[in-house]
């Protein structure tokens, strides 16, 4: 058996109001499968292990341990009701570096234990922040909004990593991330600089993972897994952190409401308030709610103010930067197809393209594709869908 | 002594607005023929500040980390946000840095701002790199509490506290409205839908007042920069840039075509029976919910 300092993927559970994001179940399902294989190949026995925080929350444990959870360490505190950034930095910390829990997980393998070798978060309003101050105080590298993982030995040679000459990393993982176009994937690592003049290593290697991108596994109520509980030092000063009130608001953009959602992208160009009223017209004779693809978030087009802040805006936004939607109706116009877009939509029930382009990826994504410009179709469309009685 | 001190990080990013922004043929970013400007989000945060100025007398200052180009994207801060304290952190070793050597860089040179920063702002997110981590990495790095997603606040100036309003949202849950109270100082990062309201009318005035003030002062912007290296923020070498950098981009790949989900049947515009069968398809979809 080795002894490693660096053990285990620490997967951080996040809850609201005491229930369970799906995100949580499925960085498990990722973690169980990388880990399995990681065991087989290293001959090691390697633990996935939740960090649960909350108040109360013991009995959402054996949820965890039927996704693939081998380990469940949980604080139960009233100040961890909600989450404080803060405080909770503070507590997944000290859970992660606790050398007596890393004992309990792996007794043979936790003399020299350090940190989690692998650090999970979900990439949300919680976990994107939370991922990135628990980094900060472990002292290593994250990559944020990750779609696709895989653990290899990597031969790297690297000006400042590795003085310039190659060296095998070991069991490294590669964090696949999407960048904003949709079009290009960046593989980023965290790596341990072996350059003697500045020495350092850095684990966890850790990212924020894409929330609905992952395959849960299959629940097993037979999985065995052990449940420890972690007592919290929280600092004095943190205490006067209050959460005075929480409001649940619902969105003004509901794509739960329709059965039809229209999307719009930067194929509105050539006439963009023109094309924008056009599709609102489309969207009233479909009863239809309006989403758009992620660039036009960041409103590329001069139109009017209330045009642009009715529309460009990130609420409406379709995709993993976004929401994800299941209507009966998708009707995609002037979008190519983005990877990142069609994680969003794919599981809509019947989808149109309006596009010129016959080779956009769009096209392998819809069951009817009307080539041409949105100016020349949605009016077409319109038109026709008046003649024909509608039945919605 | 009640003067509040804030400040804010920004950034200069590509500018996606129609005219500026080049995409290559195969829909990526063209970054040699896009035009830079004050990232989107940076400037919702300098108006963040610009509400600490105006209703409690702030005194605001800006920062960025980048090439000696970026001090444009501060002189439109501080055109938004009237500041009176411009820092860009400029050196060569800075470059290639990720988020956490970032982060270093920046809390350095914040700690070296006149006057202990009590409210320190960040955007989002940049529109480029969209990590939205330098924020959050470098409020640990300073010892602020962290609060993401404000979308306003108002602080106690007596008491050294501010209430803050911020945004949660999970997928699979409503979003809350969650209300927060904190003692000073704090570090947040303004969701993209913060607004500035100011009620009353001496606000409006001193608004009114602030922003010529703010505009004469971008015009003469130079006397209010300070521009530092590595040696004169003197920060660790082996803390910043590549050196201080855990993380690398190991690989940049264009992501593969998949297998096609679905196979499209191929209409066109220009015949109208292709165009009563897209309805009638279409129809026929919306109607199957109705058997459901």
């Amino acid at each position: 058996m080795t002894e490693e300092n660096y053990q285990h993927i620490y997967v951080v559970i996040e809850l609201e109001e005491g229930k369970l994001a799906p995100v949580n179940l499925e960085m498990l399902g990722k973690a169980r499968r990388l880990l399995d294989n990681f065991n087989k190949k290293y001959k090691s026995d390697e633990k996935v292990v939740a960090i649960l925080l909350g108040y109360n929350v013991k009995q959402i444990s054996k949820t965890l341990i039927e996704h693939g959870a081998d380990f469940v360490i949980y604080a139960d505190h009233p100040k961890l009701k909600d989450v404080i950034n803060t405080i909770y930095t503070k507590v997944i910390a000290q859970i992660a570096k606790d050398k007596e829990i890393a004992t309990k997980i792996s007794p043979e393998n936790a003399k020299n234990f350090k940190k989690p070798r692998y650090m999970f978060f979900g990439a949300d309003s919680i976990g994107r922040h939370l991922s990135s101050t628990v980094l900060v105080e472990l002292e290593s590298g994250l990559a944020s909004d990750i779609n696709k993982l895989e653990i290899s030995d990597i031969k790297l040679t690297h000006q400042y990593k590795t003085d310039g000459k190659p060296v095998i990393y070991e069991k490294t993982l590669e964090m696949y991330r999407p960048d904003f176009s949709g079009f290009l994937w960046t593989t980023i690592l965290c790596l341990d600089n072996k350059n003697p003049s500045i020495e350092r290593e850095y684990h966890p290697q850790s990212c924020s993972i894409i929330p609905g991108v992952f395959e849960p596994i299959k629940p097993d109520s037979k999985r065995k897994g052990e449940v420890i509980q972690f007592s919290p030092t929280i600092d004095e000063q943190d205490l006067k952190i209050k959460i005075l009130s929480r409001k649940i608001i619902k969105s003004e953009v509901d794509f739960d409401r329709c059965k039809a959602i229209i999307s719009f992208g930067r194929g509105i160009k050539d006439f963009p308030e023109k094309n924008i009223k056009l599709i609102e017209d489309l969207a009233k004779q479909l009863d239809a709610e309006i989403g758009v693809s992620l660039p036009i978030s960041k409103k590329p087009f001069a139109v009017s103010e209330s045009i642009s802040s009715k529309y460009m805006i990130p609420d409406r936004v379709i995709g993993t930067s976004g929401k994800k939607i299941s209507p009966m109706l998708y009707v995609a116009t002037g979008i190519s197809g983005a990877m990142q877009h069609v994680e969003g939509m794919k599981d809509s029930e019947f989808v149109v393209a309006i596009n010129p382009d016959e080779n956009s990826p769009i096209k392998d994504e819809c069951d009817i594709f009307i080539k041409g410009r949105m100016e020349d179709v949605i009016p077409k469309l319109i038109e026709e869908m008046k003649k024909q009685s509608l039945v919605v | 002594m009640n003067q509040l001190n804030v400040a804010v990080i920004i950034k200069l990013e590509p500018d996606f607005s129609e005219g500026n922004v080049s995409y290559n043929p195969d829909g990526t970013l063209n970054r040699a023929d896009t035009k830079n400007t004050l990232g989107p989000h940076s400037a919702i945060a300098a108006n963040a500040a610009f509400y600490a100025k105006v209703k409690y007398d702030a005194k605001v200052s800006v920062a960025t980390m980048g090439p000696p180009i970026a001090e444009t994207a501060l002189q439109m801060a501080q055109k938004l946000s009237d500041a009176e304290e411009l820092h860009l952190y400029s050196d060569r070793i800075f470059a290639g840095a990720d988020t956490l050597a970032t982060a270093e860089t920046l809390k350095t040179g914040i700690q070296k701002m006149q006057g202990k920063m009590d409210i320190v702002f960040s955007g989002h997110r940049a529109s480029d790199g969209e990590t939205g981590q330098t924020g959050p990495q470098t409020a640990w790095k300073l010892g602020y509490p962290f609060f993401g997603n404000v979308l306003n606040y108002e602080v106690n100036v007596q008491n050294k506290t501010i209430r803050i309003k911020r945004l949660v949202s999970l997928q699979g849950f409503n979003d809350v409205i969650e209300e927060v109270e904190a003692p000073l100082p704090v570090f947040l990062s303004v969701d993209p839908s913060y607004k500035s309201l100011f009620n009353t009318v001496s606000q409006r005035i001193s608004y009114e007042k602030y922003q010529k003030q703010a505009k004469i002062r971008s015009e003469n912007y130079k006397q209010y920069l300070m521009v530092f290296n590595l040696q004169q923020l003197g920060v660790d070498p082996t803390l910043v840039g590549l050196p201080g950098s855990p993380t690398i981009v190991f690989r940049v790949e264009r992501i593969p075509k998949g297998k096609a989900n679905r196979q499209a049947e191929v209409l066109d515009s220009s015949n109208p029976e292709h165009i009563r069968k897209a309805i009638a398809k279409i129809n026929e979809a919306l109607s199957a919910m109705v058997i459901k």
